[in-house]
């Protein structure tokens, strides 16, 4: 329950999520730009949402939105 | 521009996660402290990007890009002269007695100051300004949705509505931050790839030398006069009214942002958030200008970037961005973009949603309606706020759509109170004979010389109801020149009034007045914890980006 209270575990899966949606579109839709556009931000997406989300466990519980006030 | 079902999935994902949040931090709201102030339990980096995340609404987004496209690179002043030295100042010399003196907000800093008068005048006018500006937030949102994707207007108000009511009941002010951050992020990504795009299509940078006037591509060149630039003012008028006057009554008075930094865990982390934003702050323009630069290069390219016309028969600025999103996006990519637009819109309602309740629960309910009441109630008073706040956010919008000239009145009349407000706490914070009566009088003859001006001064057929002493270039320059004046007579009125009456004791302004409190020093705090060191980096970078773009 801490994890997904954990605002960097919440936007790297938001943007992992996006990300993949965008590079299986990329492969089933016509036009190459089109493609190519949804492939890269695809990747950078999901790369960006992969990186918060192991961001998410390497920082310590300080760092967390679940920590309770000071 | 019509959207595929993955664009319509994108924008149902990004609905659930913002709905999602606020249910997920619904357990931890149990006091009206958590639910108004997150109990100052918000670490450092989420803090900095809610900080220019709550003004990164939806003025900003298209605004700054319909400006880039009518001014061109003159709007960057509005963040490298109108923002960054505000920010570092806030941090380094009003955040320690914001934090300091422990007030829950902005009015209740001028209660501890002055008095129980000043911060009411200043209560109900924010409180009335944050809930409108929401209800406007939200009628441009239904418009646009209206305009570029066909849905009805009644529907895009009711769900934008309903969905901020949801996560701002259920999570309170940590909600609304939370998806501030997560729309920073949005806004960022979902724009970016528009910027890249554009720029590829556009020829580079120099593709841009090569087709855009080059009028439009420096920050002081023609300064030296209103006629001779395109934002129609002059140096003094931007340096002293936007930079000084506008700039330090935004940043450092206006409770919508200065909130983010007092939810901070430590006194340290609330003067190193304004300036932490400050950063992403500077670089912003790429994002939110460039497109509007972009455009008037792809224009000489191709008619299918040309903007519709207004009534007026002028190109209609604030479609730059979606104008640039059906040309440039395909669907996928367009689904981000359009949610990116949206997060914009719902970010400023939801900030101003948020300010508005702590304000009113604080400073209104507690303060003049029933004190001493129990935690659970004024809980309890802080989320009905949030239902009457989108209500009358939701009321406003319609208002809107009806008479559109009210609500430019409205903006107006609330510009005439934020003018002078950065004069009463410049001198409530460095000067100790400020008095309350100083502070309140100040106050009132501050807005009523920027509405006289307002009346005596003419700008693009607008202002002059008294009378047309002068006409200003824009209504820029109009505004950036009624903001000074009115800086000036607040200042002079609350320095004159209060010689004449009794100031506080002393004891009574220890952590509250610049040369009654102890300066503190903590010698282990290292260059990049020192908010001093920081602000001068992010000085130093300003700078040179204005003398890279002279």
């Amino acid at each position: 329950m801490n994890k997904i209270l954990d605002l960097r575990f919440v936007i790297g899966v938001f943007f992992t999520i996006v990300g993949l949606l965008l590079l299986v579109y990329s492969l089933t839709s016509s036009g190459e730009t089109s493609q190519s556009i949804n492939q890269w931000c695809g990747i950078v997406f999901a790369a960006f949402g992969v990186f918060m989300i192991i961001l998410s466990f390497m920082k310590d519980a300080d760092d967390e939105l679940t920590g309770t006030g000071h | 521009m019509n959207l595929e079902l993955i664009d319509y999935l994108i924008i149902g994902i990004y609905f659930l996660f913002v709905v999602g949040i606020g249910f997920l931090l619904k357990r931890r709201i149990k006091t009206s402290n958590d639910f108004l102030m997150s109990n100052r339990s918000i670490p450092l980096w989420i803090t900095s990007l809610a900080f220019i995340s709550a003004n990164l609404g939806a003025q900003e987004v298209l605004g700054m890009a319909a400006n880039g496209a009518k001014y061109g690179l003159y709007t960057a002043h509005f963040y490298w002269l109108g923002a960054a030295f505000a920010m570092v100042f806030l941090g380094i010399y009003m955040m320690p007695f914001y934090y300091g003196s422990k007030a829950r907000s902005v009015p209740e800093y001028l209660k501890l100051r002055f008095d129980e008068k000043t911060r009411t005048f200043n209560a109900i006018t924010f409180a009335a300004m944050t809930v409108f500006s929401s209800g406007v937030s939200l009628y441009a949102l239904a418009m646009l949705m209206q305009v570029i994707l066909g849905w009805d207007f009644n529907v895009s108000i009711w769900a934008a509505a309903g969905i901020v009511l949801i996560y701002t009941y259920l999570g309170g002010l940590t909600s609304a931050v939370y998806n501030e951050v997560l729309q920073f992020f949005l806004i960022v990504l979902g724009i970016a790839p528009l910027v890249y795009l554009g720029l590829q299509q556009a020829g580079g940078w120099e593709g841009i030398v090569a087709n855009v006037d080059d009028a439009k591509l420096h920050l002081w060149k023609g300064m030296d006069n209103a006629a001779n630039n395109p934002m129609g003012v002059d140096a003094f008028g931007m340096i002293f009214g936007l930079g000084f006057v506008l700039a330090f009554g935004y940043w450092c008075t206006d409770f919508l942002v200065v909130q983010r930094a007092m939810i901070s865990r430590n006194l340290n982390e609330a003067q190193r958030t304004p300036i932490i934003a400050a950063v992403p702050k500077i670089l912003m323009p790429m994002i939110v200008i460039l497109p509007g630069i972009i455009i008037l290069a792809l224009q000489t390219q191709s008619a299918a970037f040309d903007l519709p016309l207004t009534q007026n028969g002028e190109p209609n600025y604030n479609m730059v961005l979606p104008k640039l999103l059906e040309q440039l996006y395909p669907s996928g990519i367009l689904g981000v973009g359009i949610t990116a637009l949206i997060a914009s819109f719902m970010s400023g309602m939801a900030g101003n949603v948020t300010a508005f309740n702590t304000v009113w629960t604080f400073d209104i309910y507690q303060s003049h309606i029933k004190r001493n009441a129990s935690e659970k109630h004024y809980l309890n008073v802080g989320k009905a706020t949030t239902v009457v706040g989108i209500l009358i956010s939701i009321a406003t919008a319609y208002v809107a759509r009806g008479f559109n000239s009210i609500m430019d009145l409205l903006q107006l009349v609330f510009s005439f109170v934020n003018a002078p407000l950065f004069a009463t706490f410049f001198l409530g914070m460095f000067w100790k004979r400020t008095t309350g009566h100083g502070a309140f009088w100040g106050l009132v003859s501050g807005t009523a010389a920027a509405a006289i001006t307002h009346g005596l001064t003419v700008a693009e057929g607008k202002g002059g109801w008294i009378a047309n002493l002068h006409t200003f270039y824009s209504g820029t320059g109009q505004a950036f020149n009624i903001a000074w004046i009115a800086f000036v007579v607040c200042f002079v009125v609350t320095v004159v009034v209060s010689l004449v009456t009794k100031p506080k004791h002393k004891e009574e302004l220890i952590g509250l007045v610049y040369s009654l409190t102890p300066k503190q020093h903590d010698p282990a705090k290292r260059w990049y914890k020192n908010p001093l060191w920081l602000g001068i980096v992010v000085l130093i970078i300003t700078v040179i980006l204005n003398i890279i773009f002279y």
